[in-house]
């Protein structure tokens, strides 16, 4: 037979279990808006009874553990998916803005400009003699150069931009890793007494997603209950309490990028020189915006000089062949460009026709004001001479710029939508897990309420019996 | 499944997005009236509409030429019309000269005088001027192309311009064609090098009928080019219509009855010159309003293209712009729904 002492005790205890569960339940209303946060439970166990044969007697509970509800596998395979999401968003963000500068689907752009230069010496043809028309070749030349320009500075702004980016980045990556290594020590000092680092635990895999989301990560948990992270295939950000540093610095061109674009290197004692990593980095934001830089933004940068190029160089040798209101011949539509390399950066009309239009280049024989011969080989330049590798026409290769940058564009757009479509059921896949639900917590709250109650209901009645016990000589 | 709350946020949340999003796409669509609003909303069809604008602004630009080139022909045709009125007049005056029976040395002077007159109107004509730039001089449109006496300045170049993608048009006819009989039949397109002796510095004066000679020997009109007679353009003789006019005007003066006669052959040759370039250019004014008809059929298609391939069909969107519209306003209901409720609402 139990003691009513030990009654007393199970009822105390009890009531503490209740006040453990309300305080975990308290705690789980005040996270639940906060990011990343697992729902909690206490768990209890009965303890071990007393006595003796088959009279043995419960001794009630104590709260064992307060343990975190999550899933491990699936929060990996949630940070994986948004690391893919931020890939997409990343290039999708670059595109778009690319898409901006060549899009004159709602207004007057290049390949408008194109065609009044052309429409200019086609004017030009059937009035050489006019002073007007020659002005009005001139200003055709100057908006198309302008247009070059334009087009050039706008894909450096982007370029620009991405250098920004980069750099805001790696001040995020720095320090979440940093943040990854202090969590690291902690999570570690509080398992290695056995007890659960459940808040410790969910920042740290919080983090990891979000660095994921910036690059492409490994990591891996090691028995220390620490992690070990590695971008771009062997550059390890965080391992034990120790971060290692990414920095974003200023390089000079080479393939892929422009000079002065920054890249993102790692620096670490094992490595005597600095390594570049932004050619391995293939994920995250990061990825995805390096992308669009190496690949499309590069890409168009070449395609615009090569265009300028080609239409300085086709005209030129059509213009100097040609005779000016002058009589002089040899004279350049547009100065001479030394390369394709920054022609639609170094494009510019002849200085000696900005001041005066009588030079452009109508006829093909001197002394001949109405002869129209050049103006006419000049306009049938735009569509009537294929000239990139004797293939296509300057608006064939134009229009495919364009038509090719809108399908990457689009495909990026739907990757990025499907893809968040993806991440959106895991996270609430993870939510239904980990989630906390205000009704579940407010069940709980009562019933650890009547809990609480019935076990002071307890000790008042071991009260009552030691009462009467007292009690039993007065009667 | 469970439902933690953040569910419910998220999910309300997102499909507000989305709807808040489609209608901001469609309203934007109804305002700029167009389905393709960047090049990613249509690859392909973007790329055709850019191609169909150029085409467009192309067309435009060749129907400004061929309008131009129309007003030169139109211009040149007229003022051959007049040249072959003159040459007509001219005729008629050499026949009634020609016999004894109702003319004389004094009729003759006198109508010598009148011929010389016409020798005149005719320079005049070769002198035309379309805006500031004379019809029958070749390329040099600047300077009149012939003196007082019937000399050719101008060069032999037929001006082509481009009145289509792969199509020119020659806007002109030489005057060293249509007045000096000089034979144009190259084919449309290749560079023709200007004839030497058609050079400013080569003084065509020999040709000039100046020298008091037997008349009958000494004037020759027919252009003395072998190539010309057997197979010129201009028929079987080719004439300098004013060296022609000179004939007759000097056979008056004169009184020689033979140069008088044999001028009325040349007159005939010269007649048949200036109409078959009157023909030529009536037939470049027909393919001219052929081509502008094309060209003016082909833009309204372009524009039909462009339209349908980027145009907002108004009927569907505005369908589609109503059942978005419906769509948020069912969303909005149900989360104000979804989000108000909680068991903590009915415990008292």
């Amino acid at each position: 037979m139990g003691r009513v002492s030990s009654l007393m005790t199970v009822g105390r205890r009890s009531m503490m279990n209740s006040q453990t569960g309300l305080h975990t339940v308290g705690h789980n209303i005040a996270n639940k808006e906060t990011e990343g946060y697992s729902r909690q439970r206490t768990e209890t166990y009965s303890n071990g009874a007393e006595g003796g044969g088959k009279r043995r007697i419960g001794l009630g509970a104590r709260a064992a553990t307060v343990r975190r509800i999550n899933n491990p596998y699936l929060e990996r395979q949630l940070g994986n998916e948004k690391s893919e999401l931020a890939t997409a968003q990343g290039r999708q963000q670059g595109l778009g803005r690319l898409e901006q500068i060549y899009n004159e689907q709602t207004v007057e752009g290049f390949n408008a400009s194109m065609t009044s230069f052309f429409n200019a010496f086609r004017e030009l043809s059937t009035n050489p003699e006019s002073m007007p028309r020659r002005t009005a070749v001139r200003a055709a030349g100057e908006t198309l150069v302008n247009d070059f320009h334009n087009i050039h500075s706008q894909l450096e702004e982007v370029g620009k931009d991405v250098n920004s980016q980069l750099q805001i980045s790696v001040h995020d990556i720095n320090s979440m890793t940093e943040e990854i290594a202090s969590l690291n020590k902690q999570v570690q000092e509080v398992e290695i007494s056995g007890g659960w680092a459940n808040d410790e635990r969910d920042r740290r895999d919080l983090l990891l997603k979000k660095l994921g989301e910036e690059v492409d990560i490994k990591w891996s948990e090691g028995e220390d209950s620490t992690v070990t992270v590695s971008t771009a295939k062997d550059a390890l950000l965080v391992v034990g309490g120790e971060a290692n540093h990414l920095e974003a610095v200023s390089t000079p061109a080479r393939e892929g990028k422009g000079e002065g674009d920054y890249d993102i290197v790692f620096y670490h004692h094992d490595y005597a020189e600095p390594l570049v990593l932004t050619d391995r980095i293939q994920g995250g934001r990061l990825g995805g915006l390096l992308s669009v830089r190496s690949g499309e933004l590069n890409g168009l940068k070449h395609d615009m000089d090569n265009l300028a190029y080609t239409i300085a160089s086709e005209v030129n040798g059509m213009h100097a062949q040609g005779f000016n209101a002058y009589n002089q011949t040899g004279v350049n539509f547009f100065e001479p460009l030394n390369g394709a390399n920054g022609a639609a950066q170094y494009l510019s009309m002849n200085q000696d026709i900005k001041v005066d239009s009588g030079r452009i280049s109508a006829g093909r024989d001197p002394n001949r004001p109405g002869d129209n011969r050049v103006a006419v080989e000049i306009a049938e330049l735009q569509y009537g001479k294929p000239v990139f590798d004797g293939s296509l026409t300057l608006d064939e290769f134009y229009n495919g710029i364009v038509g090719e940058l809108g399908i990457k564009t689009q495909a990026a757009n739907r990757k990025a939508e499907v893809q968040k479509n993806v991440v959106d059921q895991l996270s609430n896949l993870r939510e239904s897990i980990s989630g906390v639900s205000l009704d579940e917590e407010a069940a709980k709250m009562i019933e650890m309420q009547k809990h609480f109650d019935a076990a002071a209901r307890l000790i008042r009645t071991a009260d009552e019996i030691l009462e009467t016990v007292i009690n039993i000589k007065r009667y | 499944m469970r439902v933690a709350d953040k569910m419910n946020h998220r999910q309300v949340v997102s499909n507000l997005n989305k709807n808040r999003h489609q209608l901001s796409t469609f309203q934007n669509q109804a305002a700029l009236q167009k389905r393709i609003t960047k090049p990613s909303d249509d690859p392909l069809g973007a790329a055709r509409v850019l191609e169909a604008r150029t085409e467009i602004q192309g067309f435009e630009q060749f129907e400004k030429n061929i309008l131009s080139t129309k007003g030169f022909v139109e211009f040149s045709e007229q003022s051959l019309g007049e040249l072959g009125d003159l040459l007509i007049r001219a005729k008629e005056l050499a026949i009634q000269q020609a016999s004894d029976g109702a003319a004389g040395a004094e009729t003759r002077k006198m109508v010598a005088m009148e011929v010389d007159q016409i020798f005149g109107q005719m320079v005049n004509i070769g002198n035309r001027k379309f805006g500031d730039r004379y019809l029958f001089g070749g390329y040099k449109t600047t300077k009149a192309p012939f003196d007082m006496k019937g000399n050719y300045y101008g060069d032999d170049a037929e001006i082509e311009v481009p009145v289509d993608k792969d199509a020119k048009m020659v806007m002109n006819i030489p005057g060293s064609h249509v007045f000096m009989g000089k034979k144009l039949n190259d084919p449309v397109g290749t560079t023709k090098e200007i004839d030497p002796s058609l050079k400013e510095d080569n003084s065509p004066a020999e040709k000039a009928p100046e020298l008091r000679q037997p008349a009958s020997t000494m004037f020759a009109p027919v252009v003395e080019d072998p190539s010309v007679n057997d197979q010129g353009y201009w028929g079987p003789k080719s004439v300098n219509v004013f060296t022609t006019i000179k004939t007759l005007e000097t056979g008056l003066k004169t009184n020689d009855k033979a140069v008088i006669q044999n001028s009325l052959d040349f007159l005939d040759d010269a007649l048949n010159q200036v109409n078959l370039a009157r023909a030529e250019l009536g037939s470049r004014m027909s393919v001219l309003n052929t081509g502008l008809e094309t060209i003016q059929k082909l833009q309204v298609d372009s524009k039909m293209i462009q339209s349908e391939i980027e145009d907002v069909d108004m009927y569907e969107l505005v369908n589609n712009l109503n059942r978005t519209q419906n769509q948020l306003e069912a969303s909005l209901a149900t989360s104000g729904k979804m989000i108000q409720n909680s068991l903590l609402d009915f415990l008292r």
